[in-house]
């Protein structure tokens, strides 16, 4: 149990066993344990069978979050921020700073979209649980909506557009939401600048 | 869990196509759009709220919210966890102190490091006040929308006084940046529980007279009972958390479920929960809600435990001061700690936390740097806005502000 | 201040006799205060000044605000105005309009992103001269602490600000010391930053 947020639960092996049994083998292409977190990544064509099923047969009744994180440049050597290089404070110059271990890989592709799932009605209290699903894209490819299975993705996957690229399929309503409708770009990838002004007479010795 | 009473709710579609837009479905060429925004006195921030009017009953509404974006996640990609964490509480302002506490329980959890008890207990003490803090502008400025006032001032009267125990504590009125990675970043001051134990039963006072100016007052009744229905499926489908579930009868609340995390699992709390899911019941939640944080707050004070403030784990948490003067690790780690900051293991963590507003929490995926790789909130408000178009189906427009102010959304918290 | 008809009009005040101190006793009489004006004192009823002193003065003790809130510092600037502690009423500007048509003051207190740059700019366009702007807290006078993407490096690169109220955010003592200033600036002659300003309709 999670002393740190117990909502977590055990890890729900049991619910990816009985993926499995129901989809077969290959819908679970890896179980990662974290801090007593389970992530259960599956094939993007998946998603919206597995999420149907965690929603009718194990009860997973609510969407927590959609998170997209882009992972370009996460096994560098170094740190890369955009703060400014060692000649001077130029922001939109990439620089660096150590990092104490290389990670291992996180995934196979370049972006992850998380979808947090959680237990609230369907359980007695003290059983709670949530479940994380993580499917790996590409630049170019697209995940299908979650709307028709959890209506309450909406704005999530709006917001994931707006803000990393990535397209869902079947969204009717696929827009920028945070950022200004003729906004170019996607800001949260990481190739792109964080902005702003660069602080006066930084550059001068 | 299923629903303590049974009642029968109106069945509630979520809207198609688009779950948070709401269409006009008649051709009336007499429809009038209207903007509400983003600069309105009752859109609790800059929410741009188009409607389609039928006379004055909403047939259509959109939500366009990024008014206030501000990048914040990106930002903190590129700061150390300590410099990131003056930004998070700038997301949910108003309950500023929930952001600060989720964003370090993300990293404990991310580190795996233990927080002494009384950090602990000194942590669900500042939660609480910052929860009071939300429902009282809440109430404050939900009574303004609805017409009255005059509670517009008590509140404020109040909220003055909670903001005092902050600046008491840590200099700043708001956002004070006292939460620290391991406990938080000084003790309480000598004369906190003098000045928190003579606010206690002020607070409860002051609760009496909001309760004696609204509630029997026949307008405010007449203006929110069965305004804005809510049932607990369709909050589950559109993922409401907070006082707005706990209003329609759902006792789920994070600080007791399974247990509560921190110390609300020695503090044994019950969720507030009423009944009516309609505008009535999420205000009464809410007061009810100061009632027991008042109630918390005073547990606090009585079983306050001694010891340390903050983790002794030098990795990660600056040494006292005095040992400066007498040992070299501790220079070596301060240094460290200052410059380059600690490094958290690589992996993926949520550690999400009851605000005032819902399940607050952060996604935090670390990279065994001394930065975060990416953190995402878990915004409650942004999950809030997407249900406002299906409760305001068919209402007055006056019913559409006591809506929105019901719901409590925070615009820093939505657009971040 | 209304007399009563039957009042005597110069009579000084006194102690009334029936509070007779005890023998012994020093008395000291309460100093005289004069009841009423006559209209014969010309120099206790009559001030002498200039017009523009006195618009000035009327300008600088009646800011109507324009409530401009975007975030965290609105709660600070609702503070001021709605709190008995900072009271905002004393210096004439509790009036706060929800419309930029009748206010004077627009206080921008929150960051400004990009996409609420516009609106900002059509609502200063909307208030009538004079006018003016205060910039309350760090991201709305330089960005704050949000150097990036979205947030608009200060509010004055849109429209001109005649007060910046630094703080993150500033207490609400600090916003009326930045009224203040702003008053003290009205009423010594400067003319607000709108003045710069070509184009209005």
């Amino acid at each position: 149990m999670q002393v740190n947020s117990p909502t977590w639960g055990e890890p729900d092996n049991g619910a990816g066993d009985r993926l499995g049994d129901e989809f077969g083998a290959g819908v679970i292409i890896r179980r990662v344990e974290h801090r007593g977190e389970l992530t259960l990544d599956i094939p993007v064509d998946r998603l919206l069978d597995v999420c149907g099923f965690l929603r009718d047969h194990e009860g997973y009744d609510l969407l927590s979050d959609v998170t997209a994180v882009d992972y370009l440049g996460y096994q560098g050597e170094v740190a890369g921020y955009w703060g400014g290089g060692s000649d001077g404070r130029d922001i939109n110059h990439y620089s660096h700073s150590g990092k104490a271990a290389v990670p291992e890989a996180a995934g196979p592709k370049r972006f992850a979209v998380s979808t947090t799932l959680c237990k609230v009605m369907t359980v007695t209290d003290g059983n709670h649980r949530r479940l994380r699903i993580r499917v790996w894209l590409d630049d170019n490819e697209s995940i299908s909506t979650l709307i028709s299975v959890y209506p309450s993705a909406d704005f999530h996957e709006r917001e994931a557009f707006d803000l990393m690229g990535i397209t869902f399929e079947g969204h009717p309503n696929l827009r920028r939401i945070l950022m200004p409708d003729d906004w170019g770009g996607h800001p949260q990838r990481k190739d792109y600048p964080i902005g702003g002004e660069p602080v006066q007479f930084s550059d001068e010795v | 869990m299923a629903v303590t009473e049974p009642r029968i709710w109106p069945t509630q579609k979520v809207l198609q196509p688009t779950p948070s837009e709401l269409y006009p479905s008649s051709d009336n060429p007499d429809l009038l759009e209207i903007n509400l925004g983003p600069n309105h006195p009752s859109t609790h921030g800059v929410l741009r709220v188009v409607t389609t009017l039928d006379g004055e009953i909403v047939v259509g509404l959109k939500c366009e919210v990024g008014y206030v974006h501000t990048g914040i996640e990106k930002n903190i990609e590129q700061k150390t966890y300590w410099k990131a964490i003056p930004y998070v509480p700038r997301m949910d302002y108003l309950s500023f102190f929930s952001g600060e506490t989720a964003f370090c329980m993300a990293t404990e959890k991310a580190l795996e490091l233990e927080v002494p008890r009384r950090a602990e207990w000194i942590r669900v003490l500042f939660q609480e006040l910052a929860r009071l803090h939300s429902h009282l502008v809440f109430l404050g400025t939900g009574s303004v929308d609805l017409g009255g006032i005059a509670l517009l001032f008590y509140c404020f009267r109040a909220r003055d006084e909670v903001l005092d125990l902050f600046e008491m504590v840590c200099g700043a009125r708001m956002h004070p940046r006292y939460c620290q990675v391991g406990g938080v970043a000084d003790d309480l001051p000598k004369g906190f529980e003098a000045i928190c134990r003579k606010f206690i039963p002020f607070m409860r006072n002051q609760l009496d007279q909001y309760d004696e100016l609204i509630g029997a007052n026949p307008i405010w009744l007449g203006r929110t009972k069965g305004v804005g229905v809510l049932s607990p499926e369709f909050a589950m489908q559109m993922g409401l958390t907070g006082p707005n579930l706990r209003a329609s009868g759902v006792p789920y609340d994070l600080r007791s479920a399974n247990g509560g995390y921190g110390a609300y699992r020695e503090l044994d709390y019950t969720p507030v929960v009423e009944q009516g899911g309609d505008v009535h019941a999420r205000f009464r939640v809410r007061i009810e809600e100061m009632r027991a944080s008042v109630d918390l707050i005073e547990k606090v004070l009585d079983g306050m435990p001694g010891g340390p403030i903050i983790s002794d784990d030098r990795k990660v948490v600056l040494p006292p001061r005095h040992e400066l003067h007498t040992s070299m690790e501790s220079l070596i780690h301060h240094f460290k700690l200052v410059t380059e900051g600690f490094t958290v293991p690589a992996g993926e963590v949520y550690a999400p936390i009851e605000s005032a507003r819902g399940e607050f929490g952060f996604h935090l995926i670390a990279d065994g740097g001394p930065k975060p790789w990416r953190v995402r909130l878990r915004s409650p408000s942004l999950v809030l806005l997407q249900s406002l178009a299906a409760l305001c189906e068919g209402v007055y427009l006056a019913d559409l502000i006591a809506i929105l102010a019901s719901i409590d959304p925070v615009l820093g918290d939505v657009d971040r | 201040m209304a007399l009563r008809p039957d009042a005597p009009h110069d009579r000084p005040h006194t102690v009334p006799p029936t509070l007779t101190p005890p023998s012994g006793a020093v008395v000291i009489p309460p100093a005289q205060v004069r009841r009423s004006l006559r209209s014969t004192d010309l120099d206790q009823v009559v001030m002498t000044t200039s017009l523009e002193k006195i618009f000035k003065m009327a300008t600088a003790n009646s800011m109507w605000p324009f409530g401009f809130g975007l975030a965290c510092c609105a709660m600070e600037m609702i503070a001021m105005i709605s709190s008995a502690r900072y009271d905002v009423a004393r210096f004439g500007s509790e009036v706060v309009r929800a419309t930029p048509r009748q206010s004077d003051l627009m206080i921008v207190s929150g960051r400004v992103a990009h996409k609420m740059a516009e609106p900002i700019r059509q609502l200063y366009e909307q208030m009538l001269e004079p006018k003016y702007v205060m910039a309350m807290g760090a991201c709305s006078s330089t960005g704050g602490m949000f150097s990036n993407y979205s947030i608009l490096q200060g509010v004055d690169k849109i429209v001109p600000v005649d007060v910046y109220v630094p703080g993150c955010p500033p207490r609400p003592e600090a916003v009326v010391e930045g009224l203040m200033v702003l008053q003290e600036r009205i009423k010594s002659g400067i003319p607000s930053a709108s003045i710069n300003q070509e184009t209005q309709s």
